[in-house]
């Protein structure tokens, strides 16, 4: 313990005793190096240093940085020691070293930037502002002080004093040229938004690795500032940058459907390609179809791609698009063979035929390519094939393309489905169960088939057949009026009905039917959802008041409801007691 | 020392017949068969903050309602209406109703423990100090009271001047900076169009009222404030406007404004001129002279504002007073966690060594030089300051998304803002003794 506390005293003094020797040799300019310290050419100094402040032994570390100041690695031995000093929490020890090394070379920003940051951190902001002021008087046309000090400026929060130190820079330099990622941040911080747009389009026009910078200024942007904003970022002439950070943005404003508009004009070249597969990316993660298939159609006028053709082709497809579906992704395209074409492009080729009402084109292409078919793909073709031949109304050509297919396609979800729309409920609740689908339509069916116990039922068959068909009206209209004949799943069958119309935004017609089966089926599973349903309608179409009785009403009806903490919720919005 | 004798002795009387009072309430035969709703607000209730509007609204309905200290987390006693029942349903607010025997099982736990059952008479007139514009989301109480559904009248200057504070029982202040600098907003938003305009309007109501600067016309606030409190009413102030406030009624006849503010800068010897004998809470406190320091004083601990000073929150602790003996201070710290999280404000905590010898410290950090929630009596009224912004947002900034109280609905932080609210419904009863 003594032999500790003795070292530790005198590295102390050694530390003491170094600093003036330091200091008077640098001062005078003196090169020449004394017993015991730094030559210039020594580098070792510098990289002894390195290791022990990567060994966590900063004070250690500190005393070789000092003598490094001495080498060629002056500029790196003060950064490192800018560092230790801070572990050790002695920033205030590094001034007198810098204000040496400053004196014998003040035309080196690295000295003066430490300079600056050590000031900030000690809180000396008026010696700040005079060390700025003589960084100003040695290098007068140099853009360096204004930026560095109007950067610490802001990240103090003093975004008012870093926008002087900028307009000060202005009239002293003629212009802001180099200063634009500052002013775009001080001009964000006073909330000058469009104002920082501005900037920041100048500065990504320079240093296009700032669109995510600028993303991020710009993002807490108030819906009101928004317009300009954009208006910045789509001024003339184009800047790719800009248009990106502007994607990004608008994702991070939560109108990701605004992104593809800053996009869709990017010139064709491989850094409008990356713009847009990434937009791409987002936009099928979110299942936003149409944006997707035109980011990756723009991919794809640049250069074809194999790949970005099969995810364009399946966009469209999802979009409702079938027909754009079959240009995208030709079986024929370059690069393809017949057997990758078997495995990537003739499934999608085959959905979209079904889906256009075509299985017969669709079964022709499936014996076109069957040589490259396995068994599994047969009976996945099949089921597509299948649905398109539901599409257009023949079930006999449905269940004949399944059977075709073999057992595996004959005992699949799709005959399941194939035997509800025909109204064969004992074999769709069998096949229908065994499925591995998670659809929302799969579970309304399943619900409806466990709710009735006779094994047929053609009329719910006909509102399924005519929903598959893409008629959603008249299938919720079928399935409101099949209740009369299937009293056991009346509220559910109304329920269901109504939620179609809804999906087909015939917003009056659902609220009746959601209405229905609050007064008449007051007692059923789906009368809490239903009122929620009849609520939220009301409160869409401004009816507060009622919409609150609404929801008042379900909450005191079926206070056990699993909907009731949304039904509140709901309650707080229409009330305007929460945000 | 002989005024604490004599406080003790007068503690001790009002002790004596609160003792005598609970036995006979226990004895005492209750209503016939009237049933009781309980609402407990320890962990079993799933809406504490709603549960304060029930019992607010109860009493503005003309009922009579029981506030029981320290019982179940202070939980309400309330008459077993349908229209209670039915708003506690709507609400989500966990409330049981109980017969005769539970009550009386009820009181004798509570005579025989550190609780007691408070009766609440009437329920205030609420009035908030808050520019007319102001959404109710920019202030931890309006939120509180909108979430709950009490309601309140907000008023701002020209009510003031015009002598409407006496139409309230209970006047809450936020973030209004009494010393007319704007919390020295233009450091930062000088040309935000939220803070432009704000000063525009501040001005032009201080023309319209006759006065020559915003802080001229913001120390006769301030004053008006310090009178409506000493006439009897209940002042509870949060955020800036706890310091700030005191500034301006200490520094009534001193220019303590910035030149930004009234064109003329701080009176430098203002720290000696400061008139602390007609304050509330604080004493020797230190103006912060520069205008480019984004703070008004040394009141405030944690100095958010300035890079240098700002101080890292911690959490804070509620004192555990005695129900029987103080019940005032009792009612203020019902909650059901005793650890709260802090959470930043303009002023975010008081420094103890500025408060002055009478006032209550309801919460405090340990082993901090602040405390967080202070209370003390000041003429026939009195005050209450809690330190921070919004206890659900603890590192709030401007253009923040407002707190969705929904979904901290059993904050413990925001009771003990409705306390606050409940707490002069009760005021009469500790004085009757």
């Amino acid at each position: 313990m003594q032999t500790s506390r003795r070292s530790a005293v005198e590295r102390g003094l050694l530390l003491v005793i170094a600093v003036p020797t330091l200091l008077t040799s640098q001062a005078t300019g003196d090169r020449q190096p004394a017993a015991g310290t730094a030559t210039v050419g020594d580098t070792t100094l510098f990289y002894k240093a390195l290791d022990l402040e990567g060994a966590g032994k900063s004070l250690e570390a500190a005393s070789l940085f000092r003598q490094a100041l001495h080498t060629a690695n002056a500029v790196s031995a003060l950064l490192g020691l800018e560092r230790v000093y801070a572990e050790l929490h002695q920033t205030d020890s590094l001034l007198p070293a810098v204000d040496t090394l400053i004196r014998a070379n003040p035309k080196e920003p690295i000295y003066r930037e430490v300079q600056l940051r050590s000031l900030q951190t000690l809180n000396r902001d008026g010696d700040a502002r005079d060390a700025f002021e003589r960084w100003l008087r040695d290098a007068p046309r140099d853009p360096t002080p204004y930026r560095e000090y109007a950067r610490l400026l802001l990240e103090r929060n003093q975004a008012q004093r870093a926008d002087s130190v900028l307009a000060r820079a202005r009239i002293q330099l003629g212009g802001t040229g180099d200063l634009q990622l500052e002013i775009a941040q001080a001009r964000a911080a006073l909330g000058q938004w469009e104002e920082s747009a501005q900037a920041w389009r100048s500065a990504l026009a320079q240093a296009p690795y700032l669109e995510q910078a600028a993303a991020y200024a710009l993002a807490p942007a108030p819906n009101s500032a928004r317009d300009g904003i954009r208006s910045q970022f789509f001024a003339p002439p184009l800047i790719v940058a800009a248009r990106r950070s502007l994607a990004t943005l608008e994702d991070a404003w939560g109108t990701p459907a605004n992104g593809w508009l800053a996009l869709r004009d990017l010139p064709a070249d491989s850094v409008s390609a990356a713009a847009w597969l990434d937009f791409a990316q987002r936009a099928e993660a979110e299942e936003r179809w149409t944006h997707a298939r035109e980011a990756l159609a723009s991919v794809l006028r640049w250069r074809q791609s194999p790949d970005v053709a099969l995810r364009a082709a399946i966009a469209a497809i999802n979009s409702g698009d079938p027909g754009a579906a079959l240009g995208l992704a030709p079986l024929t395209l370059a690069g393809v063979d017949s057997a990758r074409a078997a495995r990537t492009l003739l499934p999608v080729h085959v959905r979209a035929l079904a889906a256009l009402g075509r299985p017969a084109s669709a079964e022709r292409l499936v014996v076109a390519y069957d040589h490259w078919l396995t068994p599994a793909a047969r009976a996945t073709l099949a089921r597509s094939i299948a649905f398109g031949w539901v599409r257009i109304g023949d079930m006999s050509r449905a269940r004949g393309a399944l059977s075709e297919a073999g057992e595996e396609a004959d005992s699949s979800d799709a005959a399941g489905w194939i035997a509800l729309y025909a109204g064969d409920l004992r074999t769709a609740r069998r096949l229908l169960r065994a499925s591995g689908d998670a659809s929302p339509e799969l579970a309304v069916a399943l619900a409806l088939v466990a709710r009735l116990e006779m094994d047929s039922a053609p009329d719910l068959g006909h509102a399924f057949l005519t929903l598959a068909r893409g008629d959603t009206l008249q299938a919720a209209t079928t399935l409101a009026e099949s209740m009369e004949r299937l009293p056991a799943a009346a509220s559910l069958l109304l329920y269901t009905a109504a939620q179609w119309r809804r999906a087909a935004r015939a917003e009056g017609p659902a609220t009746e039917l959601f209405k229905r089966v609050v007064e008449e089926y007051a007692t059923s599973a789906e009368a809490p959802a239903a009122e929620l349903e009849w609520a939220r309608s009301l409160r869409r179409s401004g009816n507060a008041l009622e919409a609150a009785r609404r929801l008042e009403h379900l909450i005191l009806t079926y206070p056990q409801s699993a909907l009731v903490p949304q039904a509140r919720r709901d309650l707080e919005v229409v009330r305007g007691s929460i945000p | 020392m002989k005024s604490v004798l004599g406080r003790l002795a007068r503690r001790a009387q009002r002790a004596l017949s609160r003792s005598v009072a609970a036995a006979m309430l226990v004895m005492a035969p209750l209503a016939a068969n009237a049933q009781r709703l309980l609402v407990p607000m320890d962990d079993a209730q799933q809406n504490h903050l709603k549960a304060y509007g029930l019992t607010y609204n109860a009493l503005k309905a003309g009922l009579k309602a029981e506030w029981l200290l320290n019982y179940r987390g202070g939980s309400f006693l309330l008459p077993d209406t349908p229209e209670l029942r039915r708003q506690s349903g709507l609400d989500g607010i966990t409330a049981q109703s109980i017969d005769e025997g539970q009550l009386s099982a009820i009181r004798a736990e509570i005579a025989a423990a550190n609780m007691d059952a408070i009766p609440l008479e009437k329920a205030p007139r609420i009035a908030v100090y808050t520019p007319p514009d102001a959404p109710p989301w920019d202030d931890a109480v309006t939120l509180a009271l909108k979430y709950a559904g009490i309601d309140y009248t907000p008023i701002y200057d020209d009510e003031v001047m015009r002598g409407d504070l006496t139409k309230y029982d209970w006047l809450h202040l936020h973030h209004e900076d009494f010393t007319g600098q704007m919390n020295k907003f233009h450091l930062g938003y000088r040309e935000a169009p939220w803070f432009v305009d704000l000063v525009q309007k501040n001005s032009a109501a201080a023309r319209r009222l006759g006065f020559n600067s915003i802080p001229a016309l913001k120390k006769t606030v301030a004053e008006q404030i310090r009178q409506f409190v000493d006439r009897g009413g209940f002042l509870f102030a949060m955020c800036g406007a706890t310091e700030t406030l005191e500034l301006a009624i200490a520094g009534a006849a001193v220019d303590i404004g910035g030149a930004f503010a009234d064109g003329t800068p701080m009176d430098e010897n203002a720290d000696e001129k400061m008139d602390w004998k007609r304050t509330f809470a604080f004493q020797g406190a230190h103006l912060e002279q520069s205008p480019f320091v984004n703070s008004m004083s040394d009141i405030d601990g944690h100095q958010v504002n300035v890079p240098g000073r700002r101080q890292p929150l911690g959490a804070f602790t509620l004192f555990n007073f005695s129900a029987k003996f103080d019940p005032v201070a009792a009612m203020l710290v019902q909650d059901h966690r005793s650890v709260i999280s802090d959470f930043y404000g303009v002023t975010t905590s008081f420094t103890k060594s500025m408060l002055k010898p009478s006032v209550t410290v309801l919460a405090f950090e340990e082993g901090a030089p602040w405390v967080k929630y202070v209370h003390g009596d000041y003429g026939k009224g009195t005050w209450t300051y809690y330190g921070g912004h919004d206890p659900e947002d603890p590192q709030h900034a401007i253009g923040n998304p407002p707190t969705d109280l929904s979904l901290h609905k059993d904050s413990p932080g925001y009771r003990l803002i409705l306390n606050n609210v409940l707490f002069p419904a009760a005021k009469k009863k500790p004085l009757k003794t």
